[in-house]
């Protein structure tokens, strides 16, 4: 037997991970807690300070705020519908059927998702104003029909519905394309063995395995919409209603009512945690559950003469909610007025010109948009991974406490978020409101439980005795973190990074709270020109927002050092 | 103090002033001097927050960059109230962004004045030339501008009916589903117009134009661009300079002037305290009210000005000849909690 | 002093103790295996040992240094261990290569000693070939092995392997049991083993550590655990045996429920209370006529269930007292199902067992 190798002498290291877990717990409490802290006391104090039940008898004895959680609660629930009918018959085409060019279909939905919802509801405004959208000028001049004519109008509770579904569908989307992903064929051959045709097939046994995941997308969407600022914002004002997201807005104008502002923002809180509480009860139902690996692959359903009309089908839902809405933005940006007509003579690039020089908050607002976005994604990627490793190898006693303080964001709506940290932040004491600061805190409060569950659904996929192998052969806690289980966990923390990256840019529900003249952001920037009304230049900058984000993810995933080149499987052979 | 506790006590406190109290006297006025433009090259920037059209600012803007060079212009521009409400949301926490403040809203300046978030200064020209009752007895701020908000039309788009004349004509059955009109809660121009026409109209006018079937925009010069793409054929309101500047490009809209009269804004400007950029400040706010400035922002930006060397196009209809419906800011603050609960009540939004 | 010491070792997770005073000396150069069904505490056992959890009380010792102590826990890292693991735990971002240099490069050997080591060690895993190949491309044995090499290469001054060989299919398992014999031939290192398979720990081990229910049961040789078991457990767990419950009235005779009288060869009794007696399948002669003696350490029964096994029959007796016995014999004795049959259990081979 040869000398053991000794390991070299190294200094006694102190562990870390308690002042770290305690560290990080205080600082997403106060994350998490201050601002809600805050919405509470100005939603229960009057002006001078005393306590008051007023703002809640105002918010359910004022018609006009109940009309808007009304209103707010209808559409959800459309959206909710729209994105399911949409969603679930083009999820089961391009994940169970020899669809044409399936691959590239499920990549335009996913892509989609970047769209912010604000530049889809103006795209739609482009489309289908009643008089001026595109789509209504040439129905009538197909038809010859007068000027009172309209196919579609933007303008409306149908309308703004609509536009809502078409940029909430990705979610349900994606859930039932993956759950269709994994039921295995060899539980529709037993039913097709069964004397069971592919029609009963498909709605006895395929649909009842995927209807959670089918559920659990349309609350999601419904949650989505409920919350959602930018495209009410955009469709409602000119509809002539208000959804509870505007009316809150609204109270922020002179003289600002905070208090009722506050009041208005709880039931919208309540909602969402039983909407998302509804979710995890339907998710969480193991009799569902698809186990086993090993049960054989999802079978291909032929389409046969199907083929082209579910390829219309899918192009046209692709039309609606991506090809229509870009080629609108570009031709918009390209036209000096939005209602003229695209031809070699009306080209113009002025307002190209009118963005890129003349416009003295665009550079600003790009370079803050996409340091914000670089500061959020990276930001919201490390506390989440430093979370998950945490949490998810319990170092600690009540380790999951930050596992729960990571994910209790997702059922405070931006909105209301933004509410509760302008009365936290925007106060004397911290300074904060003015600076990209509270906007960090912002985005990585509001993308934090997205980032954290992907990636600690990642580290869950890492095995501990990857990470106990390197350790016993001498490798520290850190350097095993760093060695071993970072590059393992690459892709998802890039995929991660990308989401929240994304997420940041279609912001503008808090956004719209928290910015100032040097703090503004792309999104409030068109914002801003849409109450003027200067299409040209929103599209401008609309399809700069596009470009520039779709490069970013692209170069992201590209980079080496983050492991785009090789494709070295995650999981164990 | 919270700064809802800070708008409650105003609101009394503008009640008093207007009851008379003691004005102390302007600052001497000031020309633009070497030294002061020596002085605003140092501050290097100057932060302007503008409720005028932003193409209008951005031009009037580089034309300043361009005569003084140097000296960089940060146009913010939003609604009257979106200005209105960041300048409110900063000044509570304390964060002194901006140099330069101007709104279409009369009402504000009131408010910034008792504030104390104004700094007195007094442009010579504005001294000699502007009159007196356009301009703050203390020298905080002056009227940097006024527009009419007016009713116009589409002459291409109503051609199978009669246009309106008058504001009862606007509730007329062949209008309805035609109609355009930007919003009190968003627009200072819109606040003061509402406000004239509810004292003259009732606010049963506004019942009845609820039911008409009017696209609800937010501020006052979205309207004329829902003309131009022909989205609606008629304003209701909206401002007059940007319907000249349509008409300068050859969109085909008329401006009507009812003879009940037509609301106007004044938009004022002043400096802001604890600017950050003092002397830019200055020369710009110089430079806001020179004659120069002022002839751009009538030839280009078709807004009317107190100063009386600039010259008016051809074809515009001159002050002179419009009945006006003026507002007093003073009286109008008052009012502004119901004229929004009333809009909202009939235009839903 | 041995090199290994665990001492009164406690694991409690809460209310649950799962390790209750485990006491163990493990000479320098032994292969010790920790043998027992599942949730014994024998692989808690290792992970104390290794230092991924820490003790609630007792202690551990390598070389006379205490690692683990309630109040103390040298990190894993610290150790100098190395161990197996059931998934192998290979990086399946590292080729063999880098996974076999990564506890060299951690102690920061030089690049071309490092290539020596592990080109050596590659060598006697029969893995030379296969150094540029990543996990997912290596099949299950060659993943073992791989594992192996890596464990091995750092020369650690204790091995460890947790149930090394279950992910296995059982040509291989048999296959590898007598790889790791070789390798611990060859290298000698202080090795615990944990497995719940006993043929595996009759293989490899030198010393057999039965653990139940978070004790120690017993603790020897194959040979001492096999022929020579102290507890009933320990009896039933390794190699399979029938138990016969009687009374003894202190001398080496126990008398069973239903008459039937064994003298006992080895073990001890437990005079005036219940003994148990072990006594294997392949050790009771089956036979159609009575044998000759005594009377003692014979039954009477009916064949319940025969099995033919090739190499041998497999009998199922139902006595006449309601017990039923398996006993193994050779092919040629075929005694058809109802058939009454007498069982001899020769006294050398009936072990009295206390509890």
């Amino acid at each position: 037997m040869t000398d053991a190798v000794l390991m070299p002498e190294r200094v006694r290291r102190i562990d870390v991970s308690v002042p770290v877990f305690v560290l990080l717990a205080l600082g997403l409490g106060v994350l998490v807690i201050l601002p809600l802290f805050w919405l509470v006391w100005y939603s229960v104090h009057e002006d001078a300070g005393g306590f008051t039940l007023g703002n809640f008898v105002q918010l359910v004895t004022d018609d006009t705020m109940l009309r808007a959680y009304g209103i707010a609660i209808a559409m959800a629930a459309g959206v909710g519908v729209l994105s399911c009918l949409l969603a679930t018959p083009l999820a089961w085409l391009v994940a169970r059927t020899d669809l044409p060019g399936r691959r590239a279909i499920r990549a335009l939905v996913t892509a989609s998702f970047v769209t912010p919802p604000f530049l889809g509801a103006i795209a739609w405004e482009l489309l289908a104003a009643p008089n001026s959208g595109i789509i209504n000028v040439l129905y009538r001049t197909l038809f010859g029909l007068p000027r009172s004519d309209s196919l579609f109008n933007i303008y409306t509770f149908p309308g703004l519905v609509f536009v809502i579904g078409c940029f909430t569908y990705p979610f349900v989307f994606t859930l039932v394309a993956n759950a269709f992903d994994r039921v295995p064929g060899d539980l529709e051959d037993a039913s097709a063995i069964l004397g069971g045709r592919a029609a009963t097939t498909l709605w006895r046994v395929t649909l009842p395995l995927v209807l959670p995941s089918m559920l659990a997308g349309t609350l999601i969407a419904v949650l989505q919409a409920l919350t959602m600022f930018g495209s009410p914002a955009i469709l409602a004002l000119p509809a002539g209603f208000h959804v509870i997201t505007t009316k809150i807005w609204s109270l922020f104008q002179f003289p600002p009512q905070l208090g009722l502002a506050a009041a208005a923002a709880m039931p919208l809180l309540v909602i969402t945690v039983l909407l998302l509480r509804g979710q995890k009860a339907i998710l969480g139902r193991r009799g569902y559950t698809v186990l086993g690996g090993k049960s054989g692959a999802p079978r291909i359903v032929a389409l046969g003469a199907w083929r082209w009309p579910a390829f219309a089908f899918a192009l046209f839902v692709l039309c609606l909610t991506v090809i229509f809405p870009y080629l609108a933005l570009l031709k918009t940006a390209l036209v000096p007025n939005a209602g003229d007509a695209l031809t070699p003579s009306t080209i113009t690039l002025s307002h190209f010109h009118f963005v890129l020089f003349d416009f003295s908050a665009t550079r600003l607002a790009l370079y803050n948009t996409f340091v914000l976005g670089f500061l959020s994604a990276t930001t919201v990627a490390v506390v989440a991974m430093i979370v998950a490793y945490i949490a998810t190898r319990k170092l600690v006693r009540g380790a999951g406490i930050l596992g729960m303080l990571a994910t209790a964001p997702v059922a405070i709506p931006g909105i209301v978020l933004g509410v509760g940290l302008f009365l936290s932040y925007a106060n004397p004491t911290f300074q904060l409101y003015g600076t990209i600061w509270i906007l960090l805190i912002a985005f990585v409060t509001i993308e934090l439980p997205a980032g954290y569950q992907q990636i600690s659904s990642a580290f869950h996929g890492v095995h501990p005795e990857l990470e106990e192998a390197s350790r016993i052969l001498g490798a520290s806690r850190l350097k095993t973190l760093w060695l071993i289980t970072s590059p393992m966990l690459r892709t998802s923390v890039v995929a991660a990074w990308c989401f929240v990256f994304v997420g940041t840019i279609r912001e503008l529900s808090a956004t719209i709270l928290l910015t100032t003249a040097n703090t503004k952001l792309v999104s409030v920037i068109i914002y801003d020109l849409n109450e003027s009304g200067d299409m040209g230049a929103i599209c401008v900058l609309g399809l700069i927002l596009l470009v520039v984000s779709f490069l970013v993810v692209f170069a992201v995933n590209r980079m080496p050092v983050l492991g785009g080149g090789g494709s070295v499987s995650t999981t164990r052979g | 103090m919270t700064w809802k506790t800070t708008l409650a006590a105003t609101t009394i406190a503008v009640a008093l002033l207007s009851g008379g109290a003691a004005w102390a006297a302007a600052p001497a006025a000031y020309d633009i001097t070497p030294d002061l433009i020596a002085a605003a090259k140092k501050d290097g920037t100057v932060v302007w927050y503008t409720a005028t059209d932003l193409t209008v600012a951005e031009k009037l803007a580089a034309e300043f960059e361009a005569e003084y060079p140097g000296v960089k212009v940060q146009v913010e521009r939003s609604g009257s109230e979106r200005v209105f409400q960041r300048i409110g949301q900063e000044q509570m926490s304390g964060i002194h962004n901006a140099d330069i403040i101007e709104t279409s809203d009369a009402v504000n300046f009131i408010y910034f004045k008792q504030q104390g978030w104004l700094e007195p200064a007094v442009p010579k020209i504005v001294a000699d030339e502007w009159p007196d009752d356009q301009k703050d007895p203390d020298g905080q701020f002056a009227a940097y501008r006024a527009h009419l908000s007016v009713m116009a039309y589409r002459t291409d788009l109503l051609k199978d009916v009669e246009p309106p004349k008058t504001w009862e004509d606007l509730l007329k059955p062949e209008y309805k589903g035609r109609m355009v009109k930007a919003h009190p809660g968003y627009s200072g121009t819109i606040m003061t117009a509402t406000g004239v026409l509810s004292n003259l109209l009732g606010w049963e006018w506004f019942e009845k134009l609820g039911q008409q079937d009017v696209m609800q925009v937010q501020s006052s010069t979205e309207p004329p661009k829902k003309l131009a793409e022909g989205e609606r054929a008629i304003q209701v309101d909206g401002n007059e300079y940007n319907i000249f500047r349509l008409q300068d490009q050859g969109v085909p809209v008329q401006i009507v002037y009812p003879p009940e009269g037509t609301p106007i804004a004044i938009g004022n400007a002043g400096i802001l305290k604890d600017a950050p950029h003092p002397d830019a400040a200055k020369l710009y706010y110089a430079y806001l009210y020179s004659t120069k400035a002022q002839q751009l922002n009538s030839d280009f930006g078709g807004l009317r000005s107190f100063n009386p060397d600039v010259q008016e196009k051809e074809g515009r209809t001159p002050l002179s000849q419009i009945k006006l419906l003026e507002s007093d800011p003073s009286e109008l603050i008052k009012q502004v909690q119901t004229i929004k609960q009333k809009y909202e009540q009939y235009f839903g939004t | 002093m041995s090199f290994l010491e665990l001492d009164g070792l406690v694991k409690a997770y809460g209310a649950l103790t799962v390790v209750k005073g485990v006491d163990l000396a493990v000479d320098r150069g032994t292969l010790v295996c920790l043998l027992g069904p599942s949730g014994c505490g024998k692989t808690t056992t290792l992970r104390l040992i290794a230092g991924f959890a820490n003790a609630s009380g007792g202690e551990v010792r390598v070389g006379g240094e205490v690692v683990s102590s309630a109040s103390r826990n040298v990190p894993p890292e610290d150790r100098n261990m190395s161990m197996i693991f059931q998934s192998y735990a290979l990086w399946p971002h590292m080729t063999v290569f880098q996974n076999v240099a990564y506890g060299l490069k951690l102690r920061r050997l030089p690049a071309t000693e490092i290539k020596e080591r592990v080109g050596r060690i590659l060598e006697s895993t029969h893995l030379g070939p296969l150094a540029g190949r990543y996990p997912s491309e290596l099949s299950g044995g060659q993943q073992q092995r791989v594992s192996l090499a890596r464990a091995l290469v750092v020369e650690p001054q204790i091995l460890l392997l947790d149930e090394p060989l279950s992910n296995l299919d059982a040509n291989l398992r048999e296959e590898m049991r007598f790889e790791i014999r070789r390798l611990h031939d060859q290298f000698r290192y202080t090795t615990v083993y944990v497995t719940h398979d006993q043929s595996e720990a009759m293989t490899t081990a030198d010393l057999i550590v039965v653990m139940n229910a978070g004790r120690i049961e017993q603790c020897g040789t194959p040979e001492d655990i096999y022929e020579r078991p102290e507890t009933e457990f320990v009896a039933r767990f390794i190699g399979g045996t029938n138990i016969l419950k009687g009374r003894s009235d202190g001398s080496d005779t126990v008398v069973c429920a239903d008459g039937v009288v064994l003298r006992c060869g080895s073990g001890r009794v437990s005079p005036g209370g219940e003994t148990a007696v072990s006594i294997r399948h392949h050790d009771i002669r089956i036979g159609t006529t009575p044998p000759a003696g005594d009377g003692s350490n014979q039954a009477s029964g009916v064949v319940e269930r025969q099995i033919y096994l090739g190499s041998h029959r497999d009998y199922l007796v139902k006595l006449s007292g309601g017990e039923r016995v398996r006993a193994v014999a050779p092919v040629n004795v075929a005694i058809p199902v109802g058939q009454q049959v007498w069982l001899h259990f020769p006294p050398e081979h009936c072990r009295a067992l206390t509890h």
